[in-house]
Formats: C-alpha cells, structure tokens, sequence
C-alpha cells in the first residue's frame, strides 16, 4: 500500500438511526415547545434572544427550548477569536461595546511567514485587517450569550444531546436526545435516564461544526451544494505567560508542508493570557501528519519561543472549522420545519478566520423567519432569502474561492488569492471544485516523521486531553463508528488525524479509547463516524 | 496554660494516632493533659507520658466501652471548662471528625479542623489547613479560648519528649446518648472502591497476564483495608480487570494520597487523571519509561521482584 | 416526611486554584460553581425517601450570595418541594457561624430529618451538621453510608478505620451524608421546567465574623523533582522509608 483513500473506510451515516419517525417508541419524557434551537452556541443562543424579543414586542408567548450537550454553557466552545460585534450591535442596541463579553480591542498585528529556522514579516492580507474587532473568548462569550437568553425567560437545557431528528413523512418534527448512564455494552443501567423526544414547530439546527443532524437533514432531503463541505482542523492552547504579547499574531508557512494548507494564530486576551492554536485544511497529502504535533512544533520557532518561556499551558482544545465558504453552503438552508445555522450551515469565512458574527446573524435572521412563520404562516424560506440578501451571503461570495484555489499547493494558491484579493473576488473566476476532505488519497512514504510531542514547551496527546477539562466516564461505550476492518496503516492514519489520541495503532489493528475524544468531529470528517454520547462528556472548556 | 489532648481508644486499647495528638499538643507549650473516654483501664494510655503529657487522665463510665458521640462529648466539654485550657486537640480521625465539632459546640466555638501546622503567634493560635483537595493552604489564627483544633492524620509525626504522664482516673456521670453504637462490623473484603481509595494501586500491561494482578492485589491488603487495585483501560479492555476497577486518562475520581503505578508505562493513556495524588511511585523495568518523569519516587526493575519486597515492608509497618 | 436539606455552593472539584488579591480568597474569575457533590447524596437521600413515603416535604436551604439561587434551582429540579436563600455576600471562614444562621432558620419548623452533606469540599470543614444539631439539641450521625428507617427509628452505618459502625439514632435527626449513601439522580428535563416555578424565598441575613480568622491563603509547595531512588528489591526499604518520612504517606 503506497497511499490510502479515507473514504474506502468510512462508514455512511447512519440515516437509518438518525431519522426517526415522531411518535416512535424508546423515549422517556415528551415535551413540547414552540422553538426548538439544538446547540447553545453563538447562533443557537442569537436565535434564541431575537425570538424571544420578537415575541416580547408583539406581547406573545413563545415556548423556546435550547439543548446543549455540553454540562455547563460555553464547555464545548472553542474558537481564537477575534469578534466583529456588529451582531452584538444589532442584537442590543442599547449597549455599548464595553458592555460586550470582549477581552480587548484588536491593537496592533502582524503577520509573518515562517521557515523552520527564520521568520518574514508580510504585509496584512486586506482580508485579514481586524481593526475594529476584539478579542475574545468564545468560552465567555456564550456564557454571557446564555446568561441574556435566560433573563428573557428562554429555556436553556444543558447536558442533552440531541442523538436523532424527529419527523413526521419529510418535515422535522424534533429531536430525540441521548440516553444517559449506559454500560459499557451500550446497555441501559437502572441509574441512568431514556432519551427525551421534543417537539416543536420549528427546529433550529445550530449543532456546530460538522453537525450530525444537520448533516442527516441535508442527506435526507437531498438538499445539494455546489461543492461539498471541506473541514480544517484547529489545536488550541490557552497560555499563562511570563512575557507580555500586545499584538495579534497570525503565521503561515512552517511548520505546515507546503502541500497543505494552514495557518497559526496567536491571541493575547490579555498581556499575559495568551490563545495560540495551528489550523491545518483536512485535505493534506501526507497521512502521517498530525496537526497536534506540528502545534508543538510550530511552539520551538524563535518567534514563540520566548514568549512562552517560563509560562504554563492552561488549557487545551480542538475544533474543526467548515472551510468550504460560499460553494459549500446547502442549497437551500431551510425546510419543512427546519433551519440550519452558524457553522452547522458553513458560515465561515476562512480568509478572514470569521465565523462568530455570522453565526450570530444567522440566528438573528432564522428568529425572524421563524417568528413571522409562527405568527403568519409564513416560509420559513424566507430565512434564506434575508441572508442571502446580507452582508453573510455578500462576505462568502467575495471570498468564494480564497481558500479552495490553496487546493493547488500553497505558493501556487497564494498567488491566486492574492490575484482574488486584488480583484475583490471577480479574477480568478469561475468555481474551484474541490473533492470532500475523505475522498482525497493520502500517501504513506516519503511520509512527515511526525516526531514526538515532548519537548520542552510540548504536550503529549494524553496530557492536553486532561487540560481540555475532559473528565468522561471512563466507562461509557464508544459513540464512535469505525468500518469493520481497519488496516494498521489506516489505524495509525486515524492516530494521526485525532488530535486527542482517541485512535491508535495496537498490535496490528485499531483500539479506540473513546473517552478521550473532544468533540472537534475531525474523526467525523476522516475517519469513524461521530455520534453523540451522553450530556456531559466531552470537553469542559473555560476559556477556549 | 495547658493543652488538653484527647486520645482515641477501641476496645480497651489507644490507638496510635494518639501519639501524634500528643506531639501536636506537646508544640503548644504550657503543659499537655491527655484525655481519654474509656469504660475502664486504656491499655497502652501511659504511653502518653512518652510523647509528652504531664498529667493523662482517663474519664470512665459504662458508656464509653463503645463510641459513645454525645456523653463523650458531654465529658469532655466539662473536662475542659474545668480545667481552663487554651487548647483542645483531636486528631481528624473519623472518630475525632465526628466528636470534635460536638464538643466545640458546646463550648460555643468551631474546630479549626484537619490542620497540617500549628504555630503560636504572640498569644495566639495560628494553624494551616488544606483547602480545594489540597489545591491551596489556608492559615488561620484561632482568636478563641479554648481552641479547638483537630490535626490530619500522619502529618504530625509523633516525637518523644517523655513527661511524667501522672494517672488519674476520674468516673463521670454522662447523660443517656440518644446515638447509640450498636456494633462494628468487618467492611466487606474488596469492596474499597476505586474512587475513594487513600492509596491505589495500579497496574498496566506490564503485568504480562491477568494472574498476575495477585501481587497487586497482596499489596494493597499489605495496607489494612486502606488500598484499592485499579487497572489501566487497555488491561480492562482485554478483561483481565473488572469495569469498576479501571483508573481512566480522564481521572476525575482519582485522587488518593499515594498512587503506585505498577508495569505502566505511561506512555499514553492512564496518566492525566492521577496527576492529582499527593505521591505518585513508579515500578518499571524500563527506566526510560515516562511514568519516571511524572512519578515522585521510583524504582526500576523486574516489578515480580519489587513488589512482593515493597508488601512485606508495609506489612511490617501496618503490623 | 418533612425533610430538610441543607446545601452549599462550592467551586467545582476541577478548578484551577488562583488567589485573590488580597491573598486570602480564591480568584472567582471564571470559576464554575456547582452543588457540594456530598449535598447530592443529602438530597438525593431525601427524595428517595419522600418519594417512598409517598407524601411530605422537601426543602432546600442554602446560605449564600444571590447567585446561590441557581444551586438552589438545580435542586429544586431534581424534585425538591422549595428553597430557601439565606442571603449573604460572605460566608464566613467560621462553621460555627454558617450553622448559627442555619440553625435559626430551621428552628422555627419540626422536621423528621435534616440532612447535611459530610463536608464541603472547598473548605473541608466536616462541621457544620454536627454544630446545627448541637444548637438545636438534635441526635447527630455523620458520615453516613448506609441508611435505614422504621418510623421514628434509624440505623446508619459510616466507615471509619478497618471497619464499619453500626449507629442506632432516633428521630428527628440531623445526618451527614457520605459517598455511597445513594446514586444522585441525573437532571430530567421536566424537572428543570418545573424548577422554575417552584417557590424559592431569599432572606437576607447577617453573619457573625466568628473566632476564626483568614491570615492567608496560599498554593501549596512546589511538587519537588522525582527520582529514582534505586534498582531492584534492594530499594525497597529506602522507598518505604522515604514514603514514610518525607512523603509522608505512610
């Protein structure tokens, strides 16, 4: 075997289990709602507050349900950041930007290419000027996002996972959330609670990236894209420092082979609390690359060297982002029933590494439709119609094909992005295809010696695992769906890919250790299928 | 002023934790008066005098062949008052974390309890306690008279100092407890669970197959029904170990004083979680293996040869 | 039953421990705060045994600073009757003042039980059950892992070293409870909904400064390097020896 095609061991999903007709027998509690929002991120909690206010203003009252899977708001959270608050704006016109959850305002920045050994200076992609913006905390922001929604009597329900999509013949009815307390087996145990089926009018799905349901939905209702969604993987540490850092930092290069494409930031929240992360594209030729070693690495570079000397890894994280931009995005991101928000839709715009703002109003947009659909009767495509008439719809065409054009190596792409930045997106033209991330082969040698972890500002997979705040029962079963036989090659392919050593290559085939696992989804993207486990598990981010 | 030190007995016979009580009380000045509630004649009380009490008084009634929680309290709550101490000390055993707190309410105060350091600041008591799972030392000056104070246990490593340690017995009359102990049963063999395990001991794939967890399982019966075997994932995995024995990478019920990490190699796996035992001792033949960077104390070797030394050992010391 | 259960909101078992400012609290900054894990086995305790006797009363007290209201809350959604906030800013570093406060609140209703956690477990003071009970002259049984009630009469069984006690008490009682008493519930998402309009009445109370006094509050010694004390069974007997005199473990 020279190179191997992920997708020859991905297992389809499981429509059959994620589709459940309402009214199905397996659930505990029914509850009914008049909204239903899955994922109390950004979007999910923006969607929730407008409705909330809409129905406010027009003295109605509406039932709305948020479900997060994590144990407490803003746990699975993560992201560098820097906010553009225009969304908060919009969503509280009476407060200032001081009153907003933001560590700082974006002072100076600089970019550089990186060499193993040197570093240049580059200009500020115009894409990339974040003057303006703030720095933040994702963790903090929807913390304080949540705390708003609950004050205006929203019900936010933390530590449920929606497992299943509830329908009745092709419109969504629900969700059917995960059991809790199973054994090891899969088995119910007598401590441990039956799902919960709820039903609303509308279901809001703001999963995330790479969100199940929404992906369920799509496949479903065989709602098409241009393209298909590609995915990057992010690693991220939160850093107590010695040395102060004032400015935002962003680097591309080293320690990122040339065929692949990436990028790192380097956030300070405040002088001294400092947000760094390596985001690599899951479309990489080499199977041996592993995005958590090269952030070790990239850590050595003299550049980051002495900024971290001295200092303490606080915590740890992983994220996929949906990079695919406005080729990506489902045809229509409406249903019967449905909508799809935030990056579960691909609002991402990856040159200018934004996200959160267009997460947020296109919750603001859904709450509208919804509103207006509950009240009226009317579409709820008129969701669509209000974004793709915006600045999120205007944004992604502008930068459609910025990233896919690095599909052609990073010298080659960098020269047609900058022809796309030059040209304010009209030259190159036309539209990039680009293959899914698990369709694109992998070569085995010459291959990355991935190298250790260890070094002396290094983390091994196990130790970052625990300072994301992990504490999984170690006894739940794997909610992961691997294809039945892997081969070694693959294995240590999948050890490569998962930033959180879920995977590894033992004695000739694959052991998971599925307790390990983040939810960052790069497994969902690459390798065995992700499926949620019960409320809770996962990651308990602070600060990420 | 003197320090008034109550000494625990079972069955007749003082329990060596009394020593240390003793030692604490000693670093006080002024002069200890051990205390004890017994039924009749405490076996091994004079013992006191070696560790430094000038009088040891042993307080009888009927009521006290058992713990008896509140006529305990009761006598000793007079005990004190009478004899105008500025002290009290118990040891935070589970006896004393019980009794301590009832006696200080009756003289009206709380229990600085389960210090690790005492010390006298001008006239005052200043003492140190372990906060958040040992994440953070409180110090706290003790502005009362009496103190009350209670010390965790195996800190306060007991120092000869021998005193006169003059006998006196006095029988006292205690009301009826309404709390009654009816009996103490033997806890049932093998049941410490993992989780709450004061020391756990661990073992990995190094233990070459499942058989072999008999030495594991020696050692920790070496410490008396204070230790529990736990097993890495991997070695639960390939159903050498029941479920409920696993100590996972997640640890997040982890957290004894001592962690033996016996044939794991740390290499993945297994390690986070028990970053949060207080001494961590590592047993590998490898001595590249990188549990030995994360252990406090360690031992390369053949574990088959180590372990069964290390039981005989803690078996002399627990004996 | 009538049954009250007294809770504490502590920072959770996982937070990284940063001093204040004034070098003798706890930074708050980002802390997540949750239900004194040995409150749950209180309470669960007590709708186990309410739900048994098919009729009575559980009630939540909690001494705290107004955002205690969503501790309060959480329990209220496991099936707790109402809650009661004794509001205050600062709790004391004195138990004995906490169990005052409490004290005075429970003493205007008989109650068949009242239930503590064993301790908290930011403070680890393992007091407050045992200083309530003495002020309202109740019997007491604290640590308790095993329980069982015949009408008014109890037997708890609690751990103590090399064996289990076997403690009969009457009722009305206060106990402390311990791990292994029960299995606590997991949140229902019905539960949660009805929290929100359970009765849950915020009283404003003083709170002594007490005879104990913060002088500091510091992180603890640096964990010093390992070492390889030596090879083979040859270096048992300094291994033991230094886990016995240095370590301090044994």
């Amino acid at each position: 075997m020279d190179k191997i095609v992920p997708a020859q061991y991905q297992p389809p999903l499981p429509l059959d289990t994620l589709i459940v007709q309402d009214g199905a027998e397996g659930s505990g509690d029914r509850m009914e709602l008049d909204v239903l929002i899955v994922g109390a991120g950004p979007a999910g909690l923006a969607c929730a507050i407008e409705l909330a206010r809409l129905a406010k203003a027009d003295r109605t009252e509406l039932n709305i349900g948020v479900l997060e899977k994590a144990e407490a708001l803003g746990e699975h959270s993560l992201s560098g950041a820097v906010v553009n608050p225009r969304a908060f704006r919009e969503l509280f016109p009476d407060l200032k930007d001081s009153d907003f959850p933001f560590r700082a305002p974006v002072a100076k920045e600089a970019v550089y290419l990186l060499t193993a050994e040197r570093r240049w200076r580059l200009p500020t992609p115009p894409t990339m000027h974040n003057r303006g913006y703030y720095i933040a905390s994702l963790c903090e922001v929807v913390r304080w996002l949540g705390a708003k929604a609950e004050a205006l009597g929203v019900n936010v329900f933390t530590g449920f996972p929606a497992a299943q999509l509830l329908v009745r013949d092709a419109a969504v009815a629900g969700v059917r959330t995960a059991p809790a307390g199973l054994d090891r087996d899969g088995k119910p145990t007598p401590g441990g609670t039956a799902p919960n089926d709820l039903v609303a009018k509308v279901t809001a799905l703001a999963e995330g990236t790479r969100g199940l349901l929404a992906q369920a939905w799509c496949q479903w209702q065989r709602v098409p894209s241009e393209n298909p969604q590609i995915f990057a993987l992010g690693v991220k540490e939160l850093w107590e420092t010695q040395q102060p850092l004032d400015r935002v930092i962003h680097t591309l290069g080293w320690p990122i082979p040339s065929d692949a494409f990436g990028g790192s930031f380097v956030y300070p929240l405040e002088p001294n609390l400092v947000a760094l992360g390596l985001v690599v594209g899951l479309d990489y030729r080499d199977a041996a690359l592993d995005v958590h070693v090269l952030l070790q690495r990239l850590k050595q570079h003299r550049l980051l060297r002495a900024l971290l000397a001295g200092g303490e890894m606080v915590e740890w994280g992983a994220k996929t982002i949906p990079e695919g931009g406005f080729y990506s995005l489902p045809e229509r991101r409406s249903g019967a029933g449905v909508v799809l928000l935030g990056d579960a839709a691909g609002f991402v715009d990856v040159p200018s590494l934004k996200g959160i703002h267009y997460a947020m109003h296109s919750g603001i947009y859904a709450a509208r439709a919804i509103f207006q659909n509950l009240k009226n009767g009317a579409a709820l495509s008129a969701y669509d119609r209000l974004v793709d008439a915006s600045y999120i719809a205007r944004d992604l065409y502008r930068t459609r094909n910025m990233r896919l054009a690095f599909r052609d190596g990073f010298y080659l792409g960098g020269i047609q992005a900058a022809l796309m930045t030059l040209t304010g997106g009209r030259f190159p033209n036309g539209k990039y295809r680009m293959h899914a991330d698990v369709e694109v082969a992998r070569r085995l040698s010459p291959g990355l010696r991935p190298g250790s972890a260890e070094t002396p500002v290094g983390v091994s997979k196990v130790d970052a695992v625990f300072k994301s705040g992990n504490s999984t029962r170690d006894t739940i079963p794997s909610h992961l769906i691997p294809a039945k036989d892997v081969p070694v090659e693959v294995a240590r392919f999948y050890s490569h890919v998962c930033p959180a050593g879920v995977y590894e290559a033992i004695d000739g085939g694959l052991r998971i250790n599925a307790p390990n696992c983040v939810d960052c989804k790069a497994t969902d993207v690459l390798g065995p299928r992700w499926t949620p486990r019960e409320g809770g598990s996962g990651p308990k981010y602070k600060r990420m | 002023m003197t320090t008034l030190a109550v000494l625990e007995q079972r069955d007749g016979v003082l329990r060596k934790i009394s020593h240390e009580v003793v030692t604490a009380a000693q670093r006080l000045g002024g002069g200890v008066e051990a205390v004890v509630c017994a039924a009749g004649v405490v076996q091994g009380a004079d013992q006191a005098a070696k560790f430094g009490a000038d009088k040891i008084v042993t307080l009888t009634n009927p009521a006290f062949a058992k713990y008896a929680p509140e006529a305990c309290a009761q006598a000793l709550a007079e005990r004190a008052k009478l004899g105008g101490h500025r002290c009290i000390v118990f040891a935070a055993s589970a006896t004393g974390k019980d009794l301590a707190p009832r006696v200080a309410a009756k003289l009206g105060v709380a229990v600085a309890a389960d210090i690790t350091d005492l010390a006298t600041d001008g006239g005052a008591i200043v003492v140190t306690r372990p906060v958040y799972a040992g994440k953070a030392l409180l110090k706290v000056k003790v502005a009362a008279q009496p103190a009350v104070l209670s010390l965790r246990p195996n800190v306060f490593t007991p120092v000869e100092r021998p005193k006169a340690g003059a006998a006196e017995t006095v029988a006292v009359t205690v009301p009826a407890g309404r709390v009654t102990v009816r009996e103490i049963k033997a806890a049932p063999a093998g049941t410490l669970d993992v989780a709450e395990a004061q020391v756990i001991i661990s073992g990995g794939r190094g233990l070459k197959e499942p058989a072999n967890f008999k030495v594991l399982e020696d050692l920790a019966r070496a410490f008396g029904g204070q230790a529990a075997v736990g097993a890495s994932r991997a070695v639960v995995d390939a159903g050498w170990r029941a479920h409920a024995d696993q100590v996972g990478q997640t640890g997040k019920t982890v957290s004894p004083s001592l962690y033996i990490a016996v044939g794991i190699s740390g290499a993945i796996q297994h390690l986070a979680g028990m970053r949060t035992s207080k001494v961590i001792v590592a047993i590998n033949k490898d001595k590249d293996a990188p549990i030995f960077k994360v252990a406090d104390y360690g031992v390369v070797g053949d574990l088959f040869e180590i372990v069964p030394k290390l039981t005989e050992e803690i078996r002399k010391l627990h004996g | 039953m009538k049954i009250a259960v007294c809770i504490k909101r502590v920072p959770d078992s996982e937070t990284r421990v940063k001093i204040a400012a004034d070098g003798k609290s706890l930074d708050e900054a980002g802390v997540k705060f949750v239900l004194n894990p040995y409150d749950e086995f209180a309470l669960e305790e007590a709708l186990r045994r309410k739900e048994k006797a098919g009729t009575g009363e559980v009630v939540v007290v909690c001494l705290g600073p107004a955002v205690a209201q969503e501790t309060i809350r959480t329990a209220l959604s496991w099936g707790a009757d109402r809650g009661v906030l004794l509001q205050a800013d600062k709790i004391p570093a004195d138990p004995f003042e906490t169990a005052k406060v409490i004290a005075a609140e429970l003493k205007t209703t008989s109650w068949d039980l009242i239930l503590f956690g064993r301790m908290a477990i930011d403070d680890y003071n393992h007091q407050v059950g045992q200083l309530v009970a003495e002020l309202l002259g109740l019997p007491c049984v604290t640590a308790v892992s095993h329980l069982d009630i015949e009408g008014t009469k109890g037997v708890a069984e609690r751990e103590i070293e090399g064996g289990i006690e076997v403690v009969d008490f009457p009722l009305p009682a206060v106990l402390t409870a311990d791990k292994g008493l029960n299995e606590p519930r997991l949140p229902a998402l019905k539960g949660i909904m009805a929290a929100k309009k359970k009765p849950l009445e915020v009283k404003p109370v003083q709170v002594g400064a007490g005879v104990l006094e913060v002088v500091a509050l510091t992180p603890p010694p640096e964990r010093k390097e390992g070492k390889i004390v030596g090879e083979g069974a040859g270096a048992v007997a300094e291994l033991v020896r230094l886990l016995r005199e240095e370590a301090k473990v044994l």
